[in-house]
């Protein structure tokens, strides 16, 4: 049992830490934003979170907040040109922004470390803080889904002119969207730092940016649990069949294919409405039955 | 010096123009952001570069195996990814998403294909001469590349504003609907747009193969980055606004290596990227559609 826990914890600790990365991926999406920011925000947090410890000699938790503020100010900021544009034009933009992230760590050798990034971070987020984080993101995000802001975010996510006509401010709530979002990602990204002692600047590139867009597609978009059986399912596949693990391109690439095209509601979503439907069909059914009684 | 810069920068942009005018006339037709074009262009670069390493063509069939190639890849992509979205009726984000999963299949195949390592042209494939033109050094190549890239932009032009099909293409870009009411086949455009931009992004990845001789399953990633900031100046749709964007995004990133730094190139791009979009979205020239801008 101890040698099982033993070779399983990174895979855990890495679910733990990309279901964090895949619940930002998720707000963007549930919000109708079409942002692939999430990479670019987890590399402003994993950075602000090692320079945080290494550097200024503040504990971890600190670290950890200030990671996330900082990804939230990414955010914001990031909100300025984009909460006003729809459609294509925020994908666009973000994979831009995640490649000037990229770029300019590479380029700022002084204070990133350049190429070879931050080596020798102590690994402070162990697998019960690691399960503490991830529970308190779901709590959070739990609580907004059950204000208005959440019911804002489904409204324009099924239709934004809807949205509108019914007075919700489309560019308020993407900015609340950005924040959020970013938030979560520099959470995630800085418990990515952590977590595997080093950060670099090519952890944060396409490859990241397709899993966590992956596991959000595979596991629903509109629910909270998507998001986390994506990431498991997605990150457990590979150990489970040594094939899938060499062709991990190829399995990422033809599961995105085939969702979208015949399970576009993804796992956990169609599975719901599934459920709803056949509640729907058994309450009007027991309707009927009455109403012929 | 700096005009020998600006020249060439400018004989890089042409070839960007025919990779990037495929991106934007499959988003201003079919209101698609086809994420694996640029896999479309490695594979056509690919192709071209094999048809010379191992059928031992001459440059030209190999440019014309590249070309063939880019179509073929493009056409099925439309056939056994988009169809079936369409089918359902999939929207931006779907579209999106399967194609970068259908990017990532075409990657692995070429990752596969090449064993992951960056090809080369056998030395002298190319006759290479220098011609002084005004200060400017001017090589055979650079002179065979802008033609090229003219005679396919003018074909390309020619073709869709002055044949029957070319009309029917822009048909069902502007009412997929009514122009099926009147008899246009929608199937057929679309194979015709997408055997069209592959074709255009299988020469372009020929082109650049040579160009910077190296040919690898990544080359299509930077590429793509570079079409997203080109269609975006350009005004998503618009053919003269991509070739003129791409001219000026090639010319912005020689100057950039060439005065300021290879690692900031890419950020001086994206950050142009940022400024257009928080200036014009649209675009600086009128496309095919107006975007949808909300509040």
């Amino acid at each position: 049992m101890a040698t099982f826990i033993d070779t399983y914890r990174s895979l855990f600790d890495l679910i733990c830490v990309y279901g964090i990365l895949s619940l930002a991926q998720y707000v963007s999406f549930r919000g109708g934003v079409l942002s692939l920011a999430t990479p670019g925000f987890a590399l402003i947090g994993a950075y602000a979170g090692a320079i945080l410890l290494m550097k200024t000699g503040v504990g971890p938790f600190v670290g950890a907040i200030g990671a996330t503020a900082a990804g939230a100010v990414a955010g914001l900021i990031l909100a300025l040109p984009l909460a006003r544009l729809r459609g294509v034009f925020p994908a666009i933009a973000t994979i831009g922004f995640m490649q000037i992230l990229v770029s300019l760590a590479l380029y700022a050798e002084p204070i990133t470390g350049g190429a070879l990034g931050f080596n020798g971070i102590p690994k402070v987020a162990t697998t019960p803080y690691l399960v503490a984080a991830v529970a308190l993101v779901v709590a959070c995000l739990a609580v907004v889904n059950r204000t208005g802001i959440g019911r804002a975010f489904d409204a324009i996510r099924q239709d934004v002119t809807v949205a509108q006509a019914l007075g919700i401010s489309v560019a308020h709530y993407s900015r609340v969207n950005f924040a959020l979002s970013g938030a979560i990602a520099g959470l995630g990204g800085c418990l990515l730092a952590y977590n595997t002692y080093s950060v670099m600047p090519d952890e944060f590139g396409f490859p990241m940016l397709v899993l966590v867009t992956a596991t959000v597609i595979l596991g629903g978009r509109s629910t909270i649990a998507g998001a986390l059986v994506g990431t498991v399912v997605l990150l457990v596949l590979p150990e489970v069949a040594r094939p899938l693990r060499d062709e991990r391109l190829l399995v990422q690439g033809a599961l995105l294919v085939l969702v979208i095209t015949y399970m576009p509601l993804g796992i956990v979503d169609s599975l719901m409405e599934r459920r709803s439907l056949t509640v729907a069909a058994r309450e009007s059914r027991d309707g009927a039955d009455k109403a012929s009684a | 010096m700096l005009v020998q810069q600006l020249f060439n920068g400018a004989v890089t942009g042409a070839s960007y123009a025919l990779f990037a005018l495929g991106l934007t006339l499959i988003f201003g037709m079919h209101r698609i952001l086809n994420f694996a074009h640029g896999a479309v262009f490695m594979w056509g670069a690919l192709i071209g570069l094999y048809a010379v390493l191992y059928a031992g063509l001459s440059l030209p069939l190999a440019f014309l195996c590249g070309i063939l190639g880019g179509a073929f890849v493009s056409v099925m992509l439309d056939l056994l990814v988009f169809r079936p979205l369409r089918r359902r009726h999939g929207d931006e984000l779907s579209t999106i998403v399967a194609s970068i999963g259908a990017s990532l299949v075409l990657l692995n195949g070429a990752q596969q294909l090449t064993g992951a390592d960056t090809l080369r042209y056998p030395f002298g494939v190319f006759p290479l001469a220098f011609y002084q033109l005004g200060g400017v050094k001017v090589s055979s190549e650079q002179i065979v590349i802008l033609l090229t890239v003219a005679v396919l932009l003018i074909a390309l032009v020619i073709y869709l504003y002055r044949t029957p099909l070319g009309i029917e293409v822009r048909a069902v870009s502007v009412d997929e609907k009514t122009s099926t009411l009147l008899g246009v086949r929608p199937g057929r455009v679309y194979f015709q747009t997408f055997a069209l931009t592959g074709a255009l992004a299988g020469a372009a990845g020929v082109i650049l193969g040579i160009t910077f001789n190296s040919v690898s399953y990544t080359m299509g990633e930077g590429i793509m980055l570079q079409g997203f900031v080109v269609i975006i100046l350009g005004g998503l749709g618009s053919i003269p606004g991509t070739v003129i964007a791409s001219l000026i995004i090639g010319v912005v990133q020689s100057l950039t290596v060439a005065y300021v730094s290879t690692e900031l190139s890419d950020a001086i791009l994206f950050g142009i990227l940022f400024v257009i979009l928080m200036v014009r979205p649209n675009g600086f020239f009128s496309g095919l559609h107006v975007e949808h801008r909300v509040a």
